[in-house]
Protein backbone atom coordinates (compact mmCIF):
# COMPACT_ATOMS: atom_id res chain seq x y z
CA UNK A 1 0.00 0.00 0.00
CA UNK A 2 1.49 3.43 -0.95
CA UNK A 3 2.37 5.38 2.15
CA UNK A 4 0.48 8.49 0.99
CA UNK A 5 -2.81 6.64 1.01
CA UNK A 6 -2.35 5.17 4.45
CA UNK A 7 -3.95 7.90 6.61
CA UNK A 8 -7.13 8.20 4.70
CA UNK A 9 -7.70 4.49 4.26
CA UNK A 10 -6.89 3.99 7.91
CA UNK A 11 -9.42 6.69 8.77
CA UNK A 12 -11.95 5.01 6.58
CA UNK A 13 -11.32 1.76 8.37
CA UNK A 14 -11.76 3.32 11.77
CA UNK A 15 -14.63 5.52 10.63
CA UNK A 16 -16.59 2.63 9.27
CA UNK A 17 -15.37 -0.61 10.76
CA UNK A 18 -18.53 -2.25 9.54
CA UNK A 19 -17.95 -1.12 5.96
CA UNK A 20 -18.75 -4.60 4.78
CA UNK A 21 -21.99 -4.31 6.73
CA UNK A 22 -22.97 -0.97 5.19
CA UNK A 23 -25.61 -2.64 3.04
CA UNK A 24 -27.58 -3.23 6.25
CA UNK A 25 -28.43 0.48 6.12
CA UNK A 26 -30.40 0.11 2.90
CA UNK A 27 -32.21 -3.01 4.05
CA UNK A 28 -35.14 -1.53 6.07
CA UNK A 29 -36.25 0.86 3.33
CA UNK A 30 -35.67 -1.66 0.56
CA UNK A 31 -37.57 -4.46 2.27
CA UNK A 32 -40.44 -2.14 3.25
CA UNK A 33 -40.94 -0.96 -0.30
CA UNK A 34 -40.56 -4.41 -1.81
CA UNK A 35 -43.23 -5.75 0.55
CA UNK A 36 -45.64 -2.81 0.70
CA UNK A 37 -45.11 -1.18 -2.69
CA UNK A 38 -43.72 -3.49 -5.37
CA UNK A 39 -45.47 -6.55 -3.93
CA UNK A 40 -48.98 -5.09 -3.97
CA UNK A 41 -48.49 -3.65 -7.47
CA UNK A 42 -47.35 -7.06 -8.70
CA UNK A 43 -50.23 -8.77 -6.93
CA UNK A 44 -52.63 -6.31 -8.52
CA UNK A 45 -51.15 -7.02 -11.95
CA UNK A 46 -51.58 -10.75 -11.34
CA UNK A 47 -55.13 -10.22 -10.18
CA UNK A 48 -55.97 -8.41 -13.41
CA UNK A 49 -55.20 -11.53 -15.43
CA UNK A 50 -57.87 -14.10 -16.03
CA UNK A 51 -56.69 -17.61 -15.17
CA UNK A 52 -60.09 -19.19 -15.50
CA UNK A 53 -61.72 -20.15 -18.76
CA UNK A 54 -61.30 -17.64 -21.53
CA UNK A 55 -58.28 -15.55 -22.40
CA UNK A 56 -55.58 -14.48 -19.96
CA UNK A 57 -56.03 -10.85 -21.00
CA UNK A 58 -59.83 -10.86 -21.03
CA UNK A 59 -60.09 -7.87 -18.68
CA UNK A 60 -57.79 -5.80 -20.88
CA UNK A 61 -59.66 -6.86 -24.00
CA UNK A 62 -62.82 -5.62 -22.32
CA UNK A 63 -61.21 -2.29 -21.37
CA UNK A 64 -59.91 -1.72 -24.87
CA UNK A 65 -62.87 -2.93 -26.93
CA UNK A 66 -66.01 -2.21 -24.89
CA UNK A 67 -67.38 1.12 -26.11
CA UNK A 68 -67.78 2.62 -22.65
CA UNK A 69 -64.41 1.58 -21.23
CA UNK A 70 -62.52 2.40 -24.41
CA UNK A 71 -64.03 5.89 -24.31
CA UNK A 72 -62.78 6.28 -20.74
CA UNK A 73 -59.28 5.07 -21.62
CA UNK A 74 -59.09 7.41 -24.61
CA UNK A 75 -60.49 10.27 -22.54
CA UNK A 76 -57.79 9.71 -19.91
CA UNK A 77 -55.11 10.21 -22.54
CA UNK A 78 -56.86 13.10 -24.30
CA UNK A 79 -57.57 15.01 -21.08
CA UNK A 80 -53.99 14.50 -19.87
CA UNK A 81 -52.64 15.65 -23.23
CA UNK A 82 -54.85 18.75 -23.38
CA UNK A 83 -54.11 19.67 -19.80
CA UNK A 84 -50.38 19.31 -20.43
CA UNK A 85 -50.45 21.53 -23.53
CA UNK A 86 -52.55 24.18 -21.77
CA UNK A 87 -50.26 24.09 -18.74
CA UNK A 88 -47.19 24.52 -20.93
CA UNK A 89 -48.74 27.48 -22.76
CA UNK A 90 -49.69 29.15 -19.48
CA UNK A 91 -46.39 28.36 -17.73
CA UNK A 92 -43.73 29.15 -20.33
CA UNK A 93 -44.13 32.94 -20.44
CA UNK A 94 -44.08 33.04 -16.63
CA UNK A 95 -40.87 31.00 -16.46
CA UNK A 96 -39.39 33.21 -19.18
CA UNK A 97 -40.24 36.39 -17.31
CA UNK A 98 -38.97 35.01 -14.00
CA UNK A 99 -35.60 34.03 -15.48
CA UNK A 100 -35.03 37.06 -17.72
CA UNK A 101 -36.66 40.03 -16.07
CA UNK A 102 -37.63 39.28 -12.47
CA UNK A 103 -34.16 40.00 -11.08
CA UNK A 104 -34.31 40.34 -7.31
CA UNK A 105 -38.02 39.50 -7.45
CA UNK A 106 -37.26 36.01 -8.77
CA UNK A 107 -36.90 34.39 -5.35
CA UNK A 108 -40.09 35.87 -3.85
CA UNK A 109 -41.92 34.90 -7.04
CA UNK A 110 -40.60 31.37 -6.75
CA UNK A 111 -41.95 31.28 -3.23
CA UNK A 112 -45.35 32.54 -4.40
CA UNK A 113 -45.35 29.86 -7.05
CA UNK A 114 -44.99 27.00 -4.57
CA UNK A 115 -47.12 28.59 -1.83
CA UNK A 116 -50.37 27.03 -3.16
CA UNK A 117 -48.89 23.63 -2.33
CA UNK A 118 -49.66 24.53 1.30
CA UNK A 119 -53.37 24.33 0.51
CA UNK A 120 -55.38 21.22 -0.19
CA UNK A 121 -56.55 20.37 -3.68
CA UNK A 122 -60.10 20.31 -2.35
CA UNK A 123 -59.66 23.91 -1.14
CA UNK A 124 -58.47 25.12 -4.55
CA UNK A 125 -61.30 23.24 -6.27
CA UNK A 126 -63.83 24.76 -3.87
CA UNK A 127 -62.38 28.18 -4.72
CA UNK A 128 -63.19 27.69 -8.39
CA UNK A 129 -66.73 26.67 -7.51
CA UNK A 130 -67.13 29.98 -5.68
CA UNK A 131 -65.53 32.07 -8.43
CA UNK A 132 -67.37 30.35 -11.29
CA UNK A 133 -70.78 30.25 -9.59
CA UNK A 134 -73.76 31.60 -11.52
CA UNK A 135 -73.78 34.74 -9.41
CA UNK A 136 -70.06 34.53 -8.71
CA UNK A 137 -67.19 36.94 -9.27
CA UNK A 138 -66.33 35.89 -12.82
CA UNK A 139 -69.89 36.13 -14.16
CA UNK A 140 -70.32 39.42 -12.26
CA UNK A 141 -67.19 40.89 -13.83
CA UNK A 142 -68.17 39.77 -17.32
CA UNK A 143 -71.61 41.33 -16.93
CA UNK A 144 -70.13 44.53 -15.54
CA UNK A 145 -67.88 44.72 -18.60
CA UNK A 146 -70.97 44.15 -20.77
CA UNK A 147 -69.32 41.16 -22.37
CA UNK A 148 -72.29 38.94 -21.54
CA UNK A 149 -75.96 39.62 -20.89
CA UNK A 150 -76.81 36.50 -18.92
CA UNK A 151 -74.59 34.57 -16.53
CA UNK A 152 -72.66 31.75 -18.17
CA UNK A 153 -72.71 28.27 -16.70
CA UNK A 154 -69.01 27.89 -16.16
CA UNK A 155 -69.16 24.98 -13.74
CA UNK A 156 -69.71 21.25 -14.19
CA UNK A 157 -68.22 21.03 -17.65
CA UNK A 158 -64.86 20.50 -19.32
CA UNK A 159 -64.01 24.22 -19.01
CA UNK A 160 -63.93 24.28 -15.22
CA UNK A 161 -62.14 20.92 -15.10
CA UNK A 162 -59.34 22.22 -17.34
CA UNK A 163 -59.04 25.48 -15.40
CA UNK A 164 -58.85 23.55 -12.14
CA UNK A 165 -56.26 21.08 -13.45
CA UNK A 166 -54.06 23.73 -15.04
CA UNK A 167 -54.20 25.71 -11.80
CA UNK A 168 -52.97 22.75 -9.77
CA UNK A 169 -50.26 21.66 -12.21
CA UNK A 170 -48.83 24.93 -13.49
CA UNK A 171 -46.29 25.37 -10.65
CA UNK A 172 -44.70 22.03 -11.56
CA UNK A 173 -44.32 23.11 -15.18
CA UNK A 174 -42.81 26.51 -14.33
CA UNK A 175 -40.40 24.87 -11.88
CA UNK A 176 -39.30 22.38 -14.56
CA UNK A 177 -38.63 25.05 -17.17
CA UNK A 178 -36.86 27.64 -14.99
CA UNK A 179 -33.52 25.84 -14.40
CA UNK A 180 -33.11 24.97 -18.08
CA UNK A 181 -34.03 28.45 -19.25
CA UNK A 182 -31.57 29.88 -16.75
CA UNK A 183 -28.79 27.80 -18.33
CA UNK A 184 -29.50 29.14 -21.83
CA UNK A 185 -26.69 31.46 -22.88
CA UNK A 186 -28.32 34.83 -23.60
CA UNK A 187 -25.39 35.71 -25.86
CA UNK A 188 -26.77 33.22 -28.38
CA UNK A 189 -30.01 35.19 -28.48
CA UNK A 190 -28.12 38.46 -28.79
CA UNK A 191 -26.11 37.02 -31.67
CA UNK A 192 -29.27 36.00 -33.45
CA UNK A 193 -30.65 39.52 -32.97
CA UNK A 194 -27.45 41.16 -34.18
CA UNK A 195 -27.52 38.93 -37.24
CA UNK A 196 -30.94 40.34 -38.02
CA UNK A 197 -33.42 37.83 -36.63
CA UNK A 198 -36.62 39.34 -35.27
CA UNK A 199 -37.69 38.87 -31.65
CA UNK A 200 -40.16 36.14 -32.52
CA UNK A 201 -37.74 34.35 -34.83
CA UNK A 202 -35.01 34.49 -32.18
CA UNK A 203 -37.39 33.04 -29.66
CA UNK A 204 -38.63 30.25 -31.92
CA UNK A 205 -35.26 29.33 -33.42
CA UNK A 206 -32.93 29.86 -30.46
CA UNK A 207 -34.59 30.16 -27.05
CA UNK A 208 -37.33 27.59 -27.46
CA UNK A 209 -35.11 24.78 -28.82
CA UNK A 210 -32.50 25.44 -26.12
CA UNK A 211 -35.11 25.13 -23.37
CA UNK A 212 -36.39 21.85 -24.81
CA UNK A 213 -35.07 19.74 -21.91
CA UNK A 214 -37.05 21.68 -19.35
CA UNK A 215 -40.17 21.52 -21.48
CA UNK A 216 -39.83 17.75 -21.87
CA UNK A 217 -39.34 17.26 -18.11
CA UNK A 218 -42.34 19.44 -17.31
CA UNK A 219 -44.54 17.91 -19.97
CA UNK A 220 -43.92 14.35 -18.83
CA UNK A 221 -44.33 15.27 -15.16
CA UNK A 222 -47.61 17.10 -15.77
CA UNK A 223 -48.94 14.36 -18.04
CA UNK A 224 -48.20 11.72 -15.40
CA UNK A 225 -49.75 13.76 -12.61
CA UNK A 226 -52.88 14.47 -14.64
CA UNK A 227 -53.27 10.85 -15.71
CA UNK A 228 -53.46 9.82 -12.06
CA UNK A 229 -55.72 12.57 -10.72
CA UNK A 230 -59.48 12.69 -10.40
CA UNK A 231 -60.49 15.19 -7.70
CA UNK A 232 -60.91 18.15 -10.06
CA UNK A 233 -62.93 16.04 -12.48
CA UNK A 234 -65.07 14.79 -9.64
CA UNK A 235 -65.77 18.17 -8.05
CA UNK A 236 -65.77 20.46 -11.10
CA UNK A 237 -66.81 18.18 -13.95
CA UNK A 238 -70.06 16.64 -12.72
CA UNK A 239 -69.59 13.61 -14.94
CA UNK A 240 -68.74 15.55 -18.10
CA UNK A 241 -65.25 14.06 -18.04
CA UNK A 242 -64.70 10.50 -16.88
CA UNK A 243 -61.14 9.17 -16.84
CA UNK A 244 -59.65 5.93 -15.54
CA UNK A 245 -58.73 7.25 -12.07
CA UNK A 246 -62.18 8.79 -11.64
CA UNK A 247 -63.82 5.55 -12.74
CA UNK A 248 -61.66 3.55 -10.32
CA UNK A 249 -62.53 5.96 -7.53
CA UNK A 250 -66.26 5.90 -8.21
CA UNK A 251 -66.63 2.20 -8.89
CA UNK A 252 -64.21 0.75 -6.39
CA UNK A 253 -66.71 0.40 -3.58
CA UNK A 254 -69.48 -0.80 -5.89
CA UNK A 255 -67.86 -3.19 -8.30
CA UNK A 256 -67.91 -6.93 -7.83
CA UNK A 257 -65.49 -7.42 -10.68
CA UNK A 258 -62.15 -7.24 -8.88
CA UNK A 259 -60.27 -8.46 -11.94
CA UNK A 260 -61.56 -5.57 -14.04
CA UNK A 261 -60.83 -3.04 -11.29
CA UNK A 262 -57.27 -4.38 -11.06
CA UNK A 263 -56.90 -4.17 -14.82
CA UNK A 264 -57.98 -0.52 -14.76
CA UNK A 265 -55.42 0.25 -12.07
CA UNK A 266 -52.74 -1.67 -13.89
CA UNK A 267 -53.51 0.04 -17.18
CA UNK A 268 -53.07 3.39 -15.45
CA UNK A 269 -49.78 2.11 -14.05
CA UNK A 270 -48.64 1.10 -17.53
CA UNK A 271 -49.47 4.56 -18.93
CA UNK A 272 -47.37 6.18 -16.20
CA UNK A 273 -44.49 3.72 -16.60
CA UNK A 274 -44.50 4.38 -20.35
CA UNK A 275 -44.08 8.09 -19.56
CA UNK A 276 -41.14 7.27 -17.30
CA UNK A 277 -39.48 5.17 -19.99
CA UNK A 278 -39.88 8.00 -22.52
CA UNK A 279 -38.42 10.43 -20.00
CA UNK A 280 -35.45 8.13 -19.29
CA UNK A 281 -34.78 7.75 -23.02
CA UNK A 282 -34.93 11.48 -23.62
CA UNK A 283 -32.79 12.49 -20.66
CA UNK A 284 -30.18 9.85 -21.42
CA UNK A 285 -30.12 10.86 -25.07
CA UNK A 286 -30.10 14.57 -24.36
CA UNK A 287 -27.35 16.68 -22.94
CA UNK A 288 -26.80 17.21 -19.26
CA UNK A 289 -27.65 20.89 -19.59
CA UNK A 290 -30.78 20.46 -17.52
CA UNK A 291 -28.96 19.69 -14.32
CA UNK B 1 -29.51 48.42 -20.08
CA UNK B 2 -27.88 48.95 -23.46
CA UNK B 3 -29.85 46.13 -24.99
CA UNK B 4 -33.07 47.76 -23.91
CA UNK B 5 -32.07 50.91 -25.75
CA UNK B 6 -31.04 49.09 -28.91
CA UNK B 7 -34.23 47.09 -29.11
CA UNK B 8 -37.38 49.13 -28.78
CA UNK B 9 -39.44 46.35 -27.28
CA UNK B 10 -40.24 47.71 -23.85
CA UNK B 11 -43.87 47.08 -24.59
CA UNK B 12 -43.07 43.40 -25.09
CA UNK B 13 -41.60 43.08 -21.61
CA UNK B 14 -44.40 45.24 -20.22
CA UNK B 15 -46.93 42.88 -21.69
CA UNK B 16 -45.08 39.92 -20.28
CA UNK B 17 -44.92 41.55 -16.84
CA UNK B 18 -48.66 42.17 -17.01
CA UNK B 19 -49.24 38.57 -18.02
CA UNK B 20 -47.13 37.33 -15.11
CA UNK B 21 -49.05 39.56 -12.70
CA UNK B 22 -52.35 38.17 -14.02
CA UNK B 23 -50.91 34.69 -13.70
CA UNK B 24 -50.33 35.21 -9.99
CA UNK B 25 -53.86 36.57 -9.64
CA UNK B 26 -55.03 33.33 -11.28
CA UNK B 27 -52.87 31.30 -8.86
CA UNK B 28 -54.12 33.03 -5.72
CA UNK B 29 -57.71 33.98 -6.56
CA UNK B 30 -59.31 30.63 -5.72
CA UNK B 31 -57.33 30.37 -2.49
CA UNK B 32 -58.05 33.93 -1.36
CA UNK B 33 -61.74 33.55 -2.09
CA UNK B 34 -61.99 30.43 0.07
CA UNK B 35 -60.26 32.14 3.00
CA UNK B 36 -62.63 35.09 2.61
CA UNK B 37 -65.77 32.94 2.36
CA UNK B 38 -64.82 31.11 5.57
CA UNK B 39 -65.56 34.35 7.44
CA UNK B 40 -68.97 34.95 5.87
CA UNK B 41 -71.98 35.86 7.97
CA UNK B 42 -74.32 34.52 5.29
CA UNK B 43 -75.90 31.10 5.27
CA UNK B 44 -74.62 30.05 1.87
CA UNK B 45 -71.49 30.21 -0.25
CA UNK B 46 -71.56 33.47 -2.13
CA UNK B 47 -68.91 35.95 -3.00
CA UNK B 48 -68.97 38.86 -2.50
CA UNK B 49 -70.91 38.52 0.76
CA UNK B 50 -72.31 40.85 3.40
CA UNK B 51 -71.05 40.77 6.96
CA UNK B 52 -68.35 38.71 8.60
CA UNK B 53 -68.58 36.20 11.41
CA UNK B 54 -66.87 33.16 12.85
CA UNK B 55 -70.04 31.07 12.68
CA UNK B 56 -68.55 28.55 10.26
CA UNK B 57 -65.58 27.96 12.52
CA UNK B 58 -68.01 27.34 15.35
CA UNK B 59 -69.83 24.90 13.10
CA UNK B 60 -66.52 23.09 12.44
CA UNK B 61 -65.94 22.74 16.12
CA UNK B 62 -69.43 21.29 16.54
CA UNK B 63 -69.25 18.91 13.59
CA UNK B 64 -67.50 15.93 15.08
CA UNK B 65 -66.26 14.22 11.87
CA UNK B 66 -64.19 17.30 10.97
CA UNK B 67 -62.50 17.48 14.35
CA UNK B 68 -61.90 13.73 14.60
CA UNK B 69 -60.56 13.35 11.09
CA UNK B 70 -58.34 16.40 11.46
CA UNK B 71 -56.78 14.84 14.54
CA UNK B 72 -56.38 11.52 12.70
CA UNK B 73 -54.81 13.30 9.73
CA UNK B 74 -52.29 15.18 11.84
CA UNK B 75 -51.43 12.10 13.86
CA UNK B 76 -51.09 10.05 10.67
CA UNK B 77 -48.93 12.67 8.93
CA UNK B 78 -46.53 12.87 11.88
CA UNK B 79 -46.42 9.10 12.42
CA UNK B 80 -45.77 8.35 8.76
CA UNK B 81 -43.08 11.06 8.60
CA UNK B 82 -41.31 9.53 11.61
CA UNK B 83 -41.58 6.02 10.13
CA UNK B 84 -40.26 7.34 6.84
CA UNK B 85 -37.31 9.00 8.64
CA UNK B 86 -36.41 5.75 10.38
CA UNK B 87 -36.41 3.91 7.05
CA UNK B 88 -35.17 6.55 4.65
CA UNK B 89 -32.30 8.19 6.55
CA UNK B 90 -30.18 5.01 6.75
CA UNK B 91 -30.99 4.40 3.08
CA UNK B 92 -29.74 7.89 2.20
CA UNK B 93 -26.56 7.29 4.23
CA UNK B 94 -25.96 4.12 2.26
CA UNK B 95 -26.69 5.63 -1.15
CA UNK B 96 -24.70 8.78 -0.42
CA UNK B 97 -21.49 6.74 -0.24
CA UNK B 98 -22.45 3.95 -2.63
CA UNK B 99 -21.18 5.70 -5.76
CA UNK B 100 -22.90 5.78 -9.12
CA UNK B 101 -22.83 2.09 -9.94
CA UNK B 102 -25.73 0.39 -11.64
CA UNK B 103 -26.98 -1.27 -8.44
CA UNK B 104 -26.92 1.90 -6.39
CA UNK B 105 -28.69 3.84 -9.15
CA UNK B 106 -31.33 1.15 -9.51
CA UNK B 107 -31.96 1.08 -5.75
CA UNK B 108 -32.21 4.87 -5.61
CA UNK B 109 -34.72 4.88 -8.48
CA UNK B 110 -36.75 2.17 -6.81
CA UNK B 111 -36.90 4.05 -3.50
CA UNK B 112 -38.10 7.16 -5.37
CA UNK B 113 -40.65 5.22 -7.44
CA UNK B 114 -43.67 5.76 -5.13
CA UNK B 115 -43.52 9.44 -6.17
CA UNK B 116 -44.16 8.56 -9.79
CA UNK B 117 -46.98 6.06 -9.39
CA UNK B 118 -50.51 7.48 -8.99
CA UNK B 119 -51.53 7.35 -5.32
CA UNK B 120 -54.85 5.86 -6.38
CA UNK B 121 -53.11 2.81 -7.86
CA UNK B 122 -50.83 2.41 -4.83
CA UNK B 123 -53.82 2.69 -2.48
CA UNK B 124 -55.97 0.25 -4.37
CA UNK B 125 -53.23 -2.37 -4.75
CA UNK B 126 -52.19 -2.00 -1.13
CA UNK B 127 -55.76 -2.48 0.03
CA UNK B 128 -56.01 -5.80 -1.84
CA UNK B 129 -52.65 -6.84 -0.44
CA UNK B 130 -53.27 -5.80 3.17
CA UNK B 131 -56.71 -7.42 3.13
CA UNK B 132 -55.08 -10.63 1.92
CA UNK B 133 -52.63 -10.65 4.84
CA UNK B 134 -55.32 -9.69 7.35
CA UNK B 135 -54.56 -6.03 8.07
CA UNK B 136 -57.48 -4.64 6.09
CA UNK B 137 -58.82 -1.18 6.73
CA UNK B 138 -57.35 0.30 9.90
CA UNK B 139 -55.03 2.99 11.14
CA UNK B 140 -52.13 0.57 10.60
CA UNK B 141 -53.10 0.28 6.95
CA UNK B 142 -53.24 4.08 6.64
CA UNK B 143 -49.84 4.35 8.31
CA UNK B 144 -48.27 1.79 5.96
CA UNK B 145 -49.73 3.49 2.88
CA UNK B 146 -48.61 6.97 3.92
CA UNK B 147 -45.15 5.76 4.94
CA UNK B 148 -44.61 4.18 1.51
CA UNK B 149 -45.26 7.55 -0.12
CA UNK B 150 -43.28 9.52 2.49
CA UNK B 151 -40.05 7.52 2.13
CA UNK B 152 -39.05 9.09 -1.23
CA UNK B 153 -39.50 12.64 0.07
CA UNK B 154 -37.27 12.11 3.10
CA UNK B 155 -34.75 10.02 1.15
CA UNK B 156 -34.42 12.57 -1.65
CA UNK B 157 -33.72 15.65 0.45
CA UNK B 158 -31.53 13.80 2.96
CA UNK B 159 -29.47 12.27 0.14
CA UNK B 160 -28.91 15.57 -1.62
CA UNK B 161 -27.76 17.26 1.61
CA UNK B 162 -25.59 14.29 2.59
CA UNK B 163 -23.88 14.25 -0.82
CA UNK B 164 -22.95 17.89 -0.41
CA UNK B 165 -21.42 17.72 3.06
CA UNK B 166 -17.72 17.28 3.51
CA UNK B 167 -16.92 13.59 3.91
CA UNK B 168 -13.69 14.47 5.69
CA UNK B 169 -15.58 15.73 8.73
CA UNK B 170 -16.80 12.24 9.53
CA UNK B 171 -13.33 10.86 8.95
CA UNK B 172 -11.80 13.56 11.13
CA UNK B 173 -14.12 12.55 13.96
CA UNK B 174 -13.06 8.94 13.45
CA UNK B 175 -9.36 9.82 13.46
CA UNK B 176 -9.90 11.74 16.67
CA UNK B 177 -11.21 8.55 18.17
CA UNK B 178 -14.97 8.88 17.92
CA UNK B 179 -16.86 5.65 17.54
CA UNK B 180 -18.89 5.36 14.33
CA UNK B 181 -22.08 5.94 16.30
CA UNK B 182 -20.66 9.01 18.08
CA UNK B 183 -19.33 10.36 14.78
CA UNK B 184 -22.77 9.90 13.28
CA UNK B 185 -24.72 11.49 16.13
CA UNK B 186 -22.37 14.43 16.72
CA UNK B 187 -21.09 15.15 13.23
CA UNK B 188 -23.14 13.67 10.40
CA UNK B 189 -26.62 13.92 11.89
CA UNK B 190 -26.52 17.66 12.66
CA UNK B 191 -25.24 18.26 9.14
CA UNK B 192 -27.97 16.28 7.39
CA UNK B 193 -30.77 17.39 9.75
CA UNK B 194 -31.97 20.18 7.41
CA UNK B 195 -32.43 17.62 4.64
CA UNK B 196 -34.29 15.24 6.94
CA UNK B 197 -36.64 17.96 8.17
CA UNK B 198 -37.26 19.45 4.74
CA UNK B 199 -38.13 16.02 3.38
CA UNK B 200 -40.36 15.27 6.36
CA UNK B 201 -42.14 18.58 5.89
CA UNK B 202 -42.91 17.71 2.27
CA UNK B 203 -44.06 14.28 3.36
CA UNK B 204 -46.35 15.77 6.02
CA UNK B 205 -47.85 18.32 3.63
CA UNK B 206 -48.51 15.61 1.04
CA UNK B 207 -49.93 13.24 3.64
CA UNK B 208 -52.35 15.87 4.96
CA UNK B 209 -53.81 16.31 1.48
CA UNK B 210 -53.60 12.76 0.15
CA UNK B 211 -57.19 11.84 -0.56
CA UNK B 212 -56.45 9.14 -3.12
CA UNK B 213 -54.30 7.18 -0.71
CA UNK B 214 -56.50 7.53 2.35
CA UNK B 215 -59.76 6.86 0.56
CA UNK B 216 -59.32 3.08 0.52
CA UNK B 217 -58.41 2.60 4.17
CA UNK B 218 -60.87 4.75 6.05
CA UNK B 219 -63.34 3.11 8.40
CA UNK B 220 -66.40 4.63 10.04
CA UNK B 221 -64.27 5.44 13.09
CA UNK B 222 -60.89 6.20 11.59
CA UNK B 223 -60.69 8.32 8.49
CA UNK B 224 -58.68 11.30 7.31
CA UNK B 225 -59.70 14.90 6.76
CA UNK B 226 -59.67 14.96 2.92
CA UNK B 227 -62.01 11.95 2.83
CA UNK B 228 -64.44 13.63 5.23
CA UNK B 229 -64.20 16.93 3.33
CA UNK B 230 -64.99 15.21 0.05
CA UNK B 231 -68.03 13.38 1.33
CA UNK B 232 -69.26 16.54 3.09
CA UNK B 233 -68.84 18.53 -0.11
CA UNK B 234 -70.74 15.95 -2.13
CA UNK B 235 -73.70 16.22 0.23
CA UNK B 236 -73.81 19.91 0.98
CA UNK B 237 -72.16 23.02 -0.35
CA UNK B 238 -71.66 25.44 2.51
CA UNK B 239 -68.84 27.61 3.92
CA UNK B 240 -67.86 24.95 6.47
CA UNK B 241 -65.57 23.51 3.78
CA UNK B 242 -63.99 26.95 3.40
CA UNK B 243 -63.41 27.13 7.14
CA UNK B 244 -61.83 23.69 7.47
CA UNK B 245 -59.69 24.36 4.37
CA UNK B 246 -58.45 27.56 5.96
CA UNK B 247 -57.62 25.72 9.18
CA UNK B 248 -55.69 23.11 7.23
CA UNK B 249 -53.80 25.82 5.33
CA UNK B 250 -52.95 27.53 8.62
CA UNK B 251 -51.55 24.27 9.99
CA UNK B 252 -49.37 23.83 6.89
CA UNK B 253 -48.10 27.41 7.13
CA UNK B 254 -47.26 26.96 10.82
CA UNK B 255 -45.34 23.76 10.03
CA UNK B 256 -43.45 25.57 7.30
CA UNK B 257 -42.60 28.43 9.65
CA UNK B 258 -41.31 26.00 12.28
CA UNK B 259 -38.96 24.39 9.78
CA UNK B 260 -38.01 27.83 8.50
CA UNK B 261 -37.18 29.08 12.00
CA UNK B 262 -35.18 25.96 12.76
CA UNK B 263 -33.26 25.46 9.53
CA UNK B 264 -34.03 28.29 7.15
CA UNK B 265 -35.82 28.04 3.85
CA UNK B 266 -32.59 27.26 2.01
CA UNK B 267 -32.95 23.66 3.14
CA UNK B 268 -36.33 23.53 1.42
CA UNK B 269 -34.99 24.56 -1.94
CA UNK B 270 -32.62 21.59 -2.22
CA UNK B 271 -34.10 19.05 -4.54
Amino acid sequence: MPAALAPSSQAARIGAPARSGRWLLILPALVSLVVFFAGPLAQNAGQSLNFKSGGLLDNYVKLLTDDYYLKVVVETLVVSFNTTVLTLVVAYPVAYFMVRRAGRMALPMLFLLVAPLLTSIIMRTFGWRVLFARRGVVNGALEWLHLIKHPLSLLDGPFSVYVGQVHILVPFMVLSIIPVLRAVDTRLEESARVLGAGALRTFLKVTLPLSKDGIVTGVILVFMLTAGSFITQLLLGNGSIVTLPLLIFQQFALTQDIGLASAMGNLLLIVVLACLVVQLRLTEGGKRSGR
Amino acid sequence: MTLRHIHPRHWGWGLLALYTALFFVFVFAPIAVVVAVSFTAEQGVQFPFRGTSLQWYVRLWEYKPFVDSLITSIYLALASAVSAMILAVPAALYLGRAGNGATATAIASFLLAPLAIPALVIGMSLLYFLSAIGIGVSFTALLIAHTVVSIPYVMRTTLSVYRNINQNLGEAAAVLGASPWRAFVHVTLPLIAPGIFAGSLFAILVSLDNLALSYFFGTANVTTLPVVMLSYMQNQFDPAIAAISTVQMAISIILLLIVEKTYGLRALTTQ
